[in-house]
């Protein structure tokens, strides 16, 4: 399980630090105007083809890049229901604080839990290769939330109830 | 004049459903609860103040003079809630101890516990069987209470737990309360023998059985705040991973001040351009 966790984050590494080749480029459409590429996908010319790295059906990484931007969307696999509560819950308190986090998208695209837009100015403003170890680290933190939520909660609830049960135990 | 060694007390239930059975606005076995737990220091008023189930007159003069003693008949007094809600519990379990069964009681006793909503005992002379529906109003909190639950049955097989009452949940009811509506947690059935109520255990299994869903609904939201702190500190460990990336701010000020530029003549200037 870990094995190919790790393998699945270094290959996200890897394409990130190959497609994050970001320059200015104004808008071919509007004057004096610099957008996102990847979002507007106005000129097809300046975007280059969509990666998707799957770990298996429910957990994947789509990567978009275009000339200017980079789009990172995630997918986390959700097991059962509590999984799946943890993961809203989780995901719906980082986009609330999207402007703390400057590179998170307020709105996953469709499809994905949630996603990063990281323009040439954050590659402007940031270490290139810290700002993968955020995205991978991000990633890594993201599945070990889950994953100690739900492994320490069974032993939460265990020790609670254990206490009910031995009150009245002989 | 008010009387400063009297206080009144007045006591609200929570409203029964159709299956419960109060007498005179109380749950059977009330009164003579209410005498046994506090004896001669309270007075039951009758009728009660308007609005209330139960009115009790304390008259605070006659309280213990030890300490201690007085501390645990003023927590008495603050537990009058479940006085009264656990006193046909209370009389059922007597009878289990005793390995009866109360007479001219149904096969299926309803007990009130929060508004409009029971949880359900079949009283037998070897065992009584507690039954809980586990209802829920929000979502996260249906989630986390099946979980909790289904946890909680695994629970009794960790060793020592052994001779503790045996415990089962799931999603669908007894055949025994084909009638209930469903409950969107499941329900959880607890078997007590008369091992659980002898002597002074009797007390510590009233009070546990009798407030279960509250205990439930607490740990519920408790794990609604440990994910929350779990959650914010791992927001904070994010943005420190993010603001790392970020050059530091002063060392590239300071670059910038101590860096010289020397001016190319128009001849280097040529030389060094990309053109």
């Amino acid at each position: 399980m870990a094995s190919t966790l790790r393998l699945y984050l270094t290959c996200i590494r890897n394409t990130l630090e190959a497609a994050m080749c970001l320059q200015n480029f104004p808008c071919q459409e509007v004057e004096r105007h610099n957008k996102p590429e990847v979002e507007l996908k106005t000129s097809p010319e300046l975007l280059l083809n969509p990666v998707l790295i799957c770990r298996n059906e429910a957990e994947k990484c789509l990567i978009e890049t275009s000339i200017n931007s980079l789009r990172i969307s995630l997918k986390v696999k959700q097991a059962d229901e509590l999984e799946n509560i943890l993961t809203k819950k989780f995901l719906r308190f980082l986009s609330m604080r999207a402007e703390a986090f400057q590179v998170l998208r307020r709105k996953p695209v469709q499809g994905y839990d949630i996603s990063f837009l990281i323009t040439n100015y954050h590659c402007e403003e940031m270490q290139k290769h810290k700002l993968i170890d955020f995205i991978v680290q991000f990633m890594e933190s993201k599945m070990m939330f889950l994953f100690a939520f739900s492994t320490t909660f069974p032993t939460f609830k265990v020790a609670t109830f254990t206490d009910l049960l031995t009150l009245i135990k002989r | 004049m008010k009387n400063p060694h009297v206080l009144l007390l007045s006591v609200s239930l929570p409203t029964p459903s159709s299956e419960t059975i109060f007498v005179c606005g109380l749950p059977f076995g009330a009164i003579e609860a209410i005498k046994a737990a506090y004896g001669n220091l309270v007075q039951i008023l009758d009728p009660p103040r308007d609005g209330f189930n139960l009115t009790l007159k304390i008259n605070l003069s006659k309280l213990p003079a030890n300490q201690e003693q007085k501390h645990a008949f003023l927590v008495k007094v603050a537990s009058i809630r479940e006085v009264v809600l656990g006193a046909p519990l209370r009389v059922i379990l007597e009878h289990l101890a005793a390995r009866t069964v109360a007479p001219d009681l149904d096969p299926l006793v309803a007990l009130v516990h929060r508004p409009n909503e029971s949880f359900f005992l079949f009283p037998q002379a070897d065992k009584v069987t507690v039954v809980y529906p586990m209802r829920f109003n929000d979502s996260i909190d249906i989630v986390l209470a099946t979980s909790f639950l289904q946890e909680f049955v695994e629970a009794r097989r960790t060793a020592g737990l052994n001779n503790t009452p045996p415990c089962s949940w799931s999603l669908t009811p007894p055949l025994e309360l084909k009638e209930v509506p469903a409950a969107n947690a499941g329900f959880v059935t607890f078997v007590i023998f008369p091992r659980h109520v002898e002597g002074q255990k009797l007390d510590r299994t009233v009070w546990n059985l009798s407030t279960f869903h509250a205990y439930v609904s607490y740990h519920v939201k408790c794990s609604e705040g440990f994910m929350h702190t779990r959650m914010r500190r791992r927001v904070e460990s994010l943005i420190q991973a993010l603001n790392r990336a970020k050059p530091d701010v002063e060392n590239s000020k300071k670059t910038s001040y101590n860096r010289s530029f020397k001016r190319l003549s128009l001849k280097d200037s040529r030389t060094n351009s990309f053109s």
